[in-house]
């Protein structure tokens, strides 16, 4: 019982960040019906800064990290991009009223991860002085594209099956492909090599590190408000959708907090990785999973699994799922 | 002197932009023009006034002036390939050009 009112007390807390107050102010002015804009551009340069500051330092850190400590995480986080998929065809997939098709898409979108809600667990973690590996945001590519090609590969194969036909063989190497060029990764990628190749330490300590927090708050704005106008796409798919995309981030992140406790047991994975591995494996992807998804899952509506992601699934992982991990990590840790 | 050639209109998901641009390529067109663009449809409202946090579901047009058999084919072609699953419209028209020879294949 104690420990539940200390677990509640630190979430509490912990729902007073900025980010949070940033993402919410921007749902509650898009349902005010606000004039406000924020470009396009502007939107997708903060994408590139946020990350690229996340990839330099991952880089850098992985220079005098220790390479075996980083094996279970990874591997971790490999299975928890899968299970989520999994999980969505054996729950969301069954429930009445539901297309599988359109059920693995949004199943995949959970599995894979978001940039943003990663940036807001890193900014969480900073505020509340809990100290995590630099490489961990490196896991991201290890549980996005997984995720996103069991997803594809799983509806190719169940549509088949259904028609009768044999089904075509899926190639997966063009997944893989446009998984990685996304924006995001991109950009995270391309950090880290130049975080591990040159030496960024001037340029990131006098550029993208102070920045990181104000862009940030911006982002946070801009899908509070992509969040409300997404609403009601939602609305014209069956509400099981919406009662998945409560529970999927929260379940997703308990598995990762497992997963990750495990591996601080076996090889010392510190506390703030552990909660750094729940939120990346309760966020869901909402730039470049998305078009992969349309791409690969063509039958599949993306006003289901793009409303569910948007719209629900990343402000529960936000400003539910990081408030619960870190305050989890505080009583377990 | 104005000689009568179509125009094939394809407005659709800028996710497609690439297959629908091969057709059309395919089927013999010499040239064509994308614009960027947004509206009302019966798969919802796409906007350009707010960011998109996914652009790939931005909208696009295609036109395409060619003649009337190719474009036929790729009105057709593009509907029959994409339009179960994407979001899209075609139409052709008729349009007035000058220099024909620039809508003409030299192989």
């Amino acid at each position: 019982m104690e420990t539940l009112f200390a677990l509640a007390t630190k979430v509490v807390a912990q729902l007073q960040s900025a980010t949070l107050g940033f993402l919410i102010g921007g749902m509650v002015i898009a349902a005010l019906g606000t004039r406000l804009q924020i470009p396009n551009a502007i939107y997708q340069f903060i994408v590139f800064m946020l990350l690229m500051a996340i990839g330099l330092e991952g880089g850098m850190e992985i220079r005098d990290a220790n390479l075996v400590e980083m094996i279970l995480p990874a591997i971790s986080a490999v299975v928890l991009g899968l299970v989520a998929v999994l999980l969505g065809l054996v729950t969301l997939a069954r429930l009445p009223g539901i297309k599988t098709d359109d059920a693995l898409a949004t199943a995949g979108l959970f599995g894979a991860v978001s940039s943003s809600t990663l940036a807001a667990g890193m900014a969480a973690l900073d505020e509340s002085n809990v100290p995590y590996e630099g490489w961990v945001p490196a896991l991201y590519p290890f549980m996005d594209t997984p995720a996103l090609i069991l997803a594809i590969v799983l509806a190719t194969v169940l549509r088949a099956r259904a028609s009768g036909e044999a089904a075509e063989r899926v190639r997966v190497w063009p997944i893989v492909k446009e998984s990685l060029q996304g924006g995001a990764l991109t950009a995270l990628l391309l950090g880290l090599a130049l975080g591990l190749i040159t030496r960024p330490e001037a340029v990131y300590e006098s550029f993208y590190h102070p920045l990181f927090r104000g862009l940030l708050s911006v982002l946070m704005l801009v899908m509070g408000m992509e969040a409300y106008a997404r609403l009601h796409e939602l609305r014209r798919v069956a509400q099981w959708y919406a009662v998945y995309a409560l529970f999927a981030p929260l379940v997703n992140g308990f598995l990762g907090f497992g997963l990750g406790y495990l591996a601080h047991v076996a090889t010392g994975f510190s506390p703030g990785g552990v909660v750094l591995l729940a939120v990346i494996a309760s966020s869901n992807s909402d730039i470049s999973g998305p078009p992969t998804l349309r791409a690969g899952i063509p039958t599949a509506n993306p006003s289901a699994f793009i409303g569910a992601s948007t719209s629900i699934g990343t402000p529960v992982a936000i400003a539910l799922g990081i408030p619960l991990f870190i305050g989890l990590a505080e009583v377990v840790f | 002197m104005f000689y009568d050639v179509k125009k094939v209109v394809i407005i659709t998901e800028k996710l497609i932009r690439d297959g629908v641009l091969k057709i059309v390529e395919a089927a013999g067109a010499t040239g064509y023009t994308v614009h960027e663009t947004g509206g009302k449809g019966s798969r919802g409202i796409r906007s350009e006034e707010r960011p998109h946090v996914v652009e790939a579901f931005f909208n696009v047009q295609v036109d395409v002036i060619a003649t009337e058999a190719v474009a036929r084919q790729i009105a057709e072609e593009v509907a029959a390939t994409y339009f179960t699953n994407y979001s899209g419209i075609t139409y052709v028209q008729d349009v007035e050009i000058l220099r024909p020879a620039k809508f003409e294949h030299h192989t």
